[in-house]
């Protein structure tokens, strides 16, 4: 542990935290624009409506056992 | 709005006529066994719960029956109404949703039983594991290696059947309530396997591999994320479904839910540190927790609006309908959860709030209101078409309704004034600047009559539970001699599909850009998508909390603090089994009424050797990292065997079984090797810890003689926990006592 915590150490990764940072930021963002893209309403409200589309039903069979 | 027109054409492939028709089914039978095991479960959880309550109003109700006793039954009741309880709701509501949202069945009938069958197996082992005091002494994670190895195969048998029926799914877009089922399968199983890292000693004991501040660090990580992706993520996905279901109409914005997603996704992940503040740890990381809980509130009180205009339009429905009353309430309290949270996470409220009976409050309002009442809904919602008829009595959902209601509302004001009031009597100085209430027991028993209201709420929403169960065991009665399985029909998804050729591109730089081949190719993977997004999820999280998990100037050493010999290390694991840590801390914040009650604050540098950590959540008996030294061994002997013959007001479970049970000397080897091997500097005990052991007994067995104790204490438990209990926080006096010595002769004093 002591010898991979002196590895760490040096290597200077704690700049790795803010690029974390800013990378994730901006791909939240991407999203939120990409989420109110007009081209994006009929797809997304399409999308709103799955629960209460359910496909229809063609025949019923009887379960074996209960 | 010129490329609105074509925008279909990417979104419903069912229509072209190239596609097969494929006629299905869906597994509803799994749906059920699931929801017996939440109602099974619930109830389970919830008596041990009022058990539990009831003992900390009165201790008579630990029965002096070590298995039966409040430290070794609480982590018994949090496990089980969260992985038990809310764990089978939320596996109920996800495999009847996700079949009808993918229009497929689930992908392996027989995965689905191993999972059930696996996670009812684990749930029994733990039911038996916690009470005979095999922990890991970790919040939530208590469990001991062998059953977070079962768990972590469960998951991974539920993980390939739900991806796989994600890969054989009929319906192109993936509704989110999918994407929050799948960022909890993954999220779950990440947190699980790297907080659960340790070394077993023997069958049913490990230690953390990582120690002190680290482990805290990574506990609180994971505690904290438990409660996001099991209890929040998993039951807004249900709310997502089940929500529009009962209302019967879309989620009022669907765009709102996307956001309300992705900021949850890569919010949540960072706030864990907020259950560590003015502890040991590094000043910068509880802000950055701090500051990322209070941006939550923004995503988590858009999904509550979310949630509640669903019901635009149909409020009239909500006085008729008690299914849409328990979706309501649980919204309005997942609402209120989260409100609280990010407050709670702020420094100064925390200060106050913390170790406290306000942070289980904060619990309450989440799991009784958010969890509870999600799931009785979507129950409810359930019963019908599961069992194919009428609910049994509409009465007894409304009552079961009002009564649970009634139970929250007393449970956690109650506990709201319990919190408050003992957090205040804890920091309240009198005119002369010392502490208004120095003996912590005042501020115990002042709160006894809030216990018993607890108690009060607490059994009446498990009445609530009961009139449930009755509810479904009457509906399940009903049911027919052979349930329908209806057939379905919808056209199976082309993996070589492409969007009609004859459709004209529209113009404009976006509709070019959204209309580009890569861009069509992308949005036709949503499978990929999804699984790549959160893959950098998860990478990210690892580079914001590897680095600063290994460099060792986050945690500066002190050259005082040795480990714990190995007869402290044998009370240790005895105070471990017993779970002490659940009713006692062992962290001093920097705040004077701090110091002054329990002594030196605590430093990152003195829990280096401690696997686990062991700093505690909450005070319902003092702070004991600095116990070591204050009070004579005999003290200690006469305060395990009757606490009340020490102090009058304690509502501590005697530990007479210490004077009689014998130590395991023979185990100790072990532990000290495994220790070692953590890399804890044992030097000489390495090969003798036994012998050393043995030796340290029979000194502390001598000194209690001769204080007028018991004779024949060397090898009995006691012996051992006592010597845990002397250590503590010794190392920094030594420290202390040195620099005295030293300054003299230095002739630096004043």
């Amino acid at each position: 542990m002591t010898k991979l915590a002196d590895i760490m150490e040096h290597a200077g990764l704690s700049m790795y935290a803010e690029v974390a940072l800013v990378l994730f930021l901006a791909v939240f963002i991407g999203i939120v624009i990409r989420t109110y893209l007009p081209s994006r309403r009929r797809a997304l409200d399409e999308a709103s409506r799955l629960p209460l589309d359910e496909a229809p039903i063609v025949a019923h069979r009887k379960a074996e056992e209960r | 709005m010129t490329f609105t027109a074509v925008a279909p054409a990417a979104g419903t492939p069912r229509n072209s006529a190239a596609t097969v028709l494929e006629r299905f089914s869906y597994d509803d039978d799994i749906v059920r066994k699931f929801l017996f095991a939440t109602l099974v479960w619930g109830i389970v959880g919830m008596l041990v719960g009022l058990l539990i309550a009831l003992q900390l109003a009165n201790q008579f109700f630990n029965f002096n029956t070590p298995w039966l006793s409040f430290g070794r039954l609480r982590p018994l009741h949090t496990n089980a109404v969260i992985f038990a309880f809310a764990g089978n709701a939320f596996f109920c509501g996800a495999y009847y949703s996700t079949q009808r949202l993918l229009k497929a069945r689930m992908f392996s009938d027989a995965l689905s039983r191993v999972h059930f069958w696996g996670w009812q197996a684990i749930i029994v082992s733990a039911a038996l594991t916690l009470p005979l005091g095999y922990t890991q002494a970790k919040e939530y994670a208590e469990l001991e290696w062998p059953i977070d190895i079962a768990i972590a195969i469960i998951w991974v048998v539920f993980a390939v059947n739900f991806f796989g029926t994600i890969i054989r799914r009929r319906e192109r877009h993936i509704y989110v309530a999918i994407w929050f089922y799948i960022a909890s399968i993954i999220t779950v199983a990440i947190l699980h396997i790297f907080n659960n890292l340790s070394l077993p000693v023997d069958f049913l004991k490990s230690y953390s591999i990582y120690a002190g501040v680290q482990d805290a660090f990574m506990q609180w990580w994971y505690g904290h994320n438990a409660v996001a992706f099991f209890l929040t993520t998993p039951f807004l996905g249900l709310m997502y479904y089940f929500m529009p279901k009962a209302a019967e109409g879309p989620v009022f914005s669907y765009k709102l839910s996307i956001l309300h997603f992705w900021s949850l996704v890569f919010m949540y992940i960072w706030a864990g540190p907020h259950h560590l503040h003015y502890t040991a740890l590094p000043e910068w990381a509880s802000t950055v927790g701090m500051l990322f809980s209070v941006m939550l509130w923004a995503p988590s009180w858009g999904g509550m609006i979310n949630g509640l205009l669903t019901l635009r339009g149909a409020w009239h429905k909500v006085s008729r309908d008690p299914i849409l009353k328990f979706f309501v309430v649980a919204i309005t309290a997942y609402g209120m959860a989260t409100f609280e949270g990010p407050m709670l996470s702020i420094k100064s409220v925390n200060a106050l709030a913390h170790y406290t009976d306000w942070i289980i409050a904060h619990v309450h309002t989440g799991t009784l209101g958010w969890n509870g009442f999600m799931t009785f809904g979507m129950v409810y919602w359930l019963l019908p078409r599961l069992f194919q008829t009428e609910i049994y009595s509409k009465r007894a959902m409304e009552l079961h309704f009002w009564i649970a209601s009634v139970g929250i509302v007393l449970y956690v004001t109650a506990i709201y004034s319990a919190g408050l009031t003992q957090g205040l009597m804890w920091r309240a100085f009198d005119e002369t600047g010392r502490l208004a209430y120095p003996d912590f027991v005042e501020t115990v028993a002042k709160l006894l009559p809030m216990y018993w209201m607890r108690a009060v709420g607490g059994s009446l929403y498990l009445v609530g539970m009961f009139i449930f169960g009755w509810n479904i065991l009457m509906t399940w009665k009903r049911r027919p001699a052979v349930y329908d399985v209806p057939v379905f029909e919808a056209a199976a998804l082309s993996r070589g599909y492409s969007a009609p050729k004859d459709v004209q591109l529209p113009a404009g730089v976006w509709a070019r850009f959204t209309h580009a081949a890569w861009h069509r190719r992308w949005e036709r993977m949503p499978m990929l998508f999804s699984a790549l997004t959160l893959l950098a999820v998860v990478v990210a999280s690892l580079f914001e909390i590897l680095p600063t998990f290994l460099i060792k100037s986050n945690v500066p050493t002190i050259a005082s603090v040795k480990p714990y010999t190995p007869l402290e290390l044998a009370g240790r694991d005895i105070y471990i089994a017993e779970g002490c840590f659940n009713c006692h801390s062992q962290m001093i914040r920097p705040f004077r009424y701090e110091t002054e009650r329990f002594g030196e604050y605590s430093k990152p540098g003195e829990s280096v050797y401690d696997h686990p950590f062991l700093w505690g959540s909450r005070r319902i008996g003092p702070d004991l990292a600095r116990e070591g030294g204050k009070y004579p061994d005999l003290w200690h002997v006469r305060h395990f065997e009757n606490p009340r013959a020490v102090t009058a007001k304690s509502i501590m479970p005697a530990y007479a079984q210490f004077l009689t049970k014998r130590l395991d000397f023979g185990g100790i080897q072990r532990r000290v090797d495994a220790m070692a091997m953590l890399g804890v500097p044992y030097g000489d005990a390495i090969n003798k810890a036994e012998a050393m052991a043995r030796t340290q007994a029979q000194s502390i067995a001598n000194a209690v003689v001769q204080q007028g104790g018991p004779k024949g204490l060397e090898d009995k438990q006691m012996i051992a926990i006592v010597a845990y209990m002397q250590r503590l926080g010794q190392d920094i006096k030594v420290q202390r006592t040195a620099q005295a010595a030293n300054a003299p002769a230095n002739g630096a004093i004043k």
